[in-house]
């Protein structure tokens, strides 16, 4: 199947100073991420806070400029290019806010920032993206009077829409969803949920779905991987993966969700993750690993084959499993 | 846990919440957001309160913890707090409060001792140093790391879990009878927060507090109270012990609800329509304009509160019937 985005030994560095007279060493957020997203599927990524997930996001959108890797999109390599020239050659990868009502500005009806996005990518006949905002707050299930309101004026759910339909407009092929769920009721989450599979389904998208919640990302995500410290450390399609983890890490993530039935399942990971600063020797993820020995201290894992399409970085991932 | 139906015996409570109202006038007329709410958390207890955005979850907090905004007015009811009405004669420093966003909850440019200490100045007894070492045996208690010299510290110097902690810690420090949580972990990760969760639980059970936990998060409801009230529109559409309503929903709201929850939905499908609005809250159930079984005399009458078994009522007549396979996905 064809690959719409995909990456290899993508390294991306923060806050590095490169100056004459300073040189600082920055903190690798991203840390050798390959990755390939197959056409019209949903790609999971979870991890804690801090483990590098929307600066992954960010730097295949193109905000961010890699320091290492290449990326591929559509089978074209589009990395190691000035980050305005990068957007604009990633036109068709599209970014939908974690929190959609931050990201409109409250003095503008919803209509004229819908209306924006249009004008900057060379729409300038009003009554052609009057009709194309109409048609698509219509394929987002809202009534195209919305487009006269205030962001004040609308609900969560009714701002996860808005935000859909914005870059919606821009007809893209892969979006990314950072958190698309975080602080909807259970009501508009599963409803927002729907939408978001009827609208891959109606345009042919690709998403990458950036989340936390575990039972959502088990129930959209086609492929899910998990990061650890600007590591992938294991990934394989959903069902396998919340069947057989086979990563500590994985597990440990997995069974710290809470259940409906209030049940335990694993034992819980201790403490916080170490600051990307001070990265661990060997594993990075050893000094909360209940299986780790020396090895674990000594040598970097590789990513290994666990079964078709499913892969793990951990030297004793058999014997822990 | 005791029984809510005003014939039966009174048991021995910490809070006795009974038929609250709480009305707030706007200019679209008066808001109704609380309209007959009771409950009761016996000593040591815990009870959780879900609902979703709306349903009036922090008017009630806020009627508890006697921070009503201004203007509100409590038509009727009564909210008792070991036999006192708190509403006529406010209670301060046996209430504890864990908030919602611990990076918000803490103010930057102080030290977190100064911002904790002075609280304790207000409602606890003893001098300042008593204070700052029952906090620091506090800070061990909720594992804090460096103990010693958490107090000197700015909050930034804190992660996410370790300002939980530290707001777990302040609302412990004046020996609280009851504490009050308001979605104490929504802005943790899940691994924090299975820590965090389990810290309170521990604490709260040594120290025999009750506790009120506001959550939208049934997995985290089942593993930390034993008995939940769900909230629609300012009403208690169901109450009972957690196991059992997550296990057998009565009410058709939380039957609806909890088809919505991703780990059981076989499709996602939502409720229908949104919480109505505060001010114009349909007449009848308030649940019926939504409700898949609703009756014509849904729209008329107030269900009045339906005993299942000792300890749990639904409010809502037609809880025994089945509901349609499509509004459960």
């Amino acid at each position: 199947m064809a690959e719409m985005i995909g990456a290899r030994d993508l390294v991306v560095e923060l806050g590095a100073e490169r100056g004459l007279f300073r040189r600082r060493a920055g903190v690798r957020a991203v840390d050798g991420v390959s990755l390939s997203v197959t056409a019209g599927e949903t790609f999971g990524v979870v991890g804690e806070s801090g483990c590098g997930k929307t600066t992954l996001a960010r730097t295949l959108l193109g905000l961010q400029r890699e320091s290492g890797g290449e990326i591929r999109l559509e089978n074209a390599v589009v990395s190691g290019v000035a980050p305005s020239l990068a957007r604009r050659q990633r036109a068709a990868v599209q970014y939908v806010h974690q929190d959609p009502g931050a990201a409109l500005d409250p003095w503008w009806r919803v209509g004229a920032t819908l209306a924006e996005g249009l004008r900057i990518q060379g729409l300038t006949n009003r009554t052609e993206a009057a009709d194309r905002i109409a048609e698509t707050l219509r394929a987002v299930g809202l009534d195209p009077a919305f487009g006269e309101r205030y962001p004040h004026e609308l609900s969560g759910g009714q701002q996860r829409r808005i935000g859909l339909a914005r870059i919606l407009l821009l007809r893209p092929k892969l979006v990314i969803l950072d958190e698309p769920t975080a602080g909807l009721d259970l009501s508009v989450q599963a409803a927002v949920l729907r939408l978001l599979r009827d609208l891959r389904d109606r345009f042919g998208l690709t998403y990458l779905f950036i989340s936390h919640d575990l039972s959502v990302v088990r129930r959209v995500c086609d492929q899910v991987a998990v990061m650890y410290l600007g590591r992938i450390v294991e990934q394989a399609p959903a069902a396998e993966l919340f069947a057989q983890p086979r990563h500590p890490y994985t597990r440990a993530l997995l069974g710290a969700a809470p259940r409906l039935d209030g049940k335990a399942v694993a034992p819980t990971l201790r403490g916080d993750p170490p600051s990307l600063r001070a990265i661990p020797s060997g594993c990075r993820f050893h000094p909360r690993c209940l299986h780790a020995d020396m090895s674990c201290l000594e040598r970097e894992p590789v990513m290994q084959p666990v079964a078709a399409g499913h892969s793990v970085c951990c030297h004793h991932w058999r014997e822990a499993a | 846990m005791s029984d809510m139906l005003a014939s039966a015996p009174e048991a021995p409570s910490l809070m006795t919440v009974r038929d609250l109202a709480v009305h707030i006038p706007t200019d679209a007329g008066v808001a109704r957001i609380l309209d007959g709410v009771s409950f009761t958390l016996p000593p040591g207890g815990s009870l959780g309160i879900v609902g979703e955005s709306g349903c009036g979850k922090s008017t009630l907090l806020r009627a508890i913890l006697g921070i009503l905004p201004k203007g509100a007015r409590v038509p009727q009811g009564q909210v008792l707090f070991q036999g006192q009405d708190i509403l006529k004669t406010p209670v301060r420093g046996r209430i504890g409060f864990i908030p919602q966003d611990p990076y918000l909850s803490l103010n930057p440019v102080f030290r977190a001792g100064d911002q904790l200490l002075e609280g304790m100045r207000n409602h606890a007894p003893g001098t300042r140093d008593d204070h700052r070492k029952k906090l620091i045996n506090l800070f061990h208690a909720v594992q804090l790391p460096e103990p010693q010299n958490a107090l000197d510290k700015y909050p930034h110097q804190f992660s996410g879990g370790q300002r939980q902690r530290l707001l777990i810690a302040a609302a412990l420090a004046c020996d609280p009878d009851l504490v009050v949580a308001d979605e104490p972990t929504t802005a943790l990760d899940v691994t924090t927060q299975r820590e965090i969760l389990a810290l309170l639980r521990s604490l709260i059970s040594e120290r025999n507090m009750g506790l009120l936990f506001v959550t939208h998060d049934f997995g985290v409801l089942s593993s930390v109270c034993e008995d939940v009230a769900v909230l629609y529109a300012g009403r208690v559409a169901e109450y009972g012990p957690t196991g059992n309503v997550l296990a057998d929903p009565r009410h058709p709201y939380t039957r609806m609800l909890l088809a919505c929850h991703p780990d059981r939905a076989t499709d996602l499908i939502g409720i229908p329509g949104t919480v109505p609005a505060a001010t114009a809250q349909p007449p009848g159930c308030r649940f019926h304009p939504r409700c898949p079984i609703s009756r014509p005399n849904c729209a008329v009458a107030v269900p009045e509160a339906v005993r299942i078994f000792d300890g749990s009522r639904v409010a809502c007549p037609y809880h025994a019937d089945p509901l349609p396979e499509v509004a459960l996905g």
